[in-house]
């Protein structure tokens, strides 16, 4: 019944992109935790996730996120947010997800300095 | 005399009929002028509310159906998602910091999402023994 995603993961400079065009459900949750691993395990500092501005994210998709949020602390990780429409920012303020990456409306958002 | 209005739709207990419910509470809610941004507050809430009854209520089993009834009346919209399932009892009080930190599942945000986003929100049985959840929306907000 629910379509799967298109995730894609591309390199900008130092950034690591992850693209997610289509509905964040459990359903996406296994490709973009795999897209997360390949960024980790390519030594990504920072990653940018990319959603597509009319997509349809519910519970489920938010804890995928927080699973890789938590998971990206370990690994002393950066994640910055863009694409969003203003309600899903404003339901990603009210879980509380803007503590741990804040959401910019650039594909070129500011980072912090990279440590040696 | 109040005019009422009354619109309902069935889905069947299959995860993504979720998104049906959701847009046709989405189309009822913008025939009587909701502000956009109260029309995707209602799409959250339904799409999470039915997607509890389909997973905790009927138990994902398809031969059952979640049922979905939009009232507008006196200046309001209430719209009632019922189920076969026991229904809950208490508004869960999730914690960021806690599912970050992995002590605590990082899912259960779907009742926290639909009492933050809708005016009035209720938990219910029916006569009959079955859930409901009424949700409502003053339309003059």
């Amino acid at each position: 019944m629910e379509k799967t995603p298109q995730i894609g993961l591309r390199l900008q400079g130092d950034v690591s992109v992850i693209d997610i065009k289509g509905d964040v459900t459990p359903i996406a949750g296994p490709l973009i935790e795999a897209a997360y691993r390949e960024a980790t395990s390519s030594g990504a500092k920072k990653i940018l996730f990319v959603f597509a501005h009319d997509g349809y994210i519910n519970s489920g998709g938010i804890a995928i996120l927080i699973g890789i949020l938590s998971e990206s602390k370990k690994h002393a990780q950066t994640i910055r947010i863009t694409g969003l429409s203003a309600h899903f920012q404003k339901i990603f303020g009210m879980v509380g997800l803007t503590k741990y990456a804040q959401i910019h409306s650039s594909e070129r958002p500011p980072w912090p300095p990279s440590s040696a | 005399m109040v005019s009422e209005k009354k619109f309902e739709v069935h889905v069947p207990s299959v995860l993504g009929c979720e998104k049906v419910a959701m847009d046709f509470a989405a189309s009822v809610a913008r025939t009587i002028n909701f502000p956009p941004d109260r029309v995707e507050d209602l799409k959250t809430a339904v799409a999470e509310a039915c997607t509890n009854a389909i997973e905790h209520g009927n138990k994902l089993d398809a031969s059952t159906k979640v049922g979905i009834t939009l009232t507008v009346a006196d200046g309001r919209l209430q719209v009632d998602v019922e189920d076969e399932g026991r229904g809950i009892r208490d508004v869960p009080s999730p914690d960021i910091d806690e599912k970050i930190a992995g002590t605590s599942n990082p899912r259960g945000w779907g009742i926290f999402l639909i009492d933050s986003l809708m005016d009035e929100v209720k938990f219910e049985s029916t006569p009959e023994g079955k859930n409901v959840v009424k949700m409502i929306i003053h339309l003059e907000r």
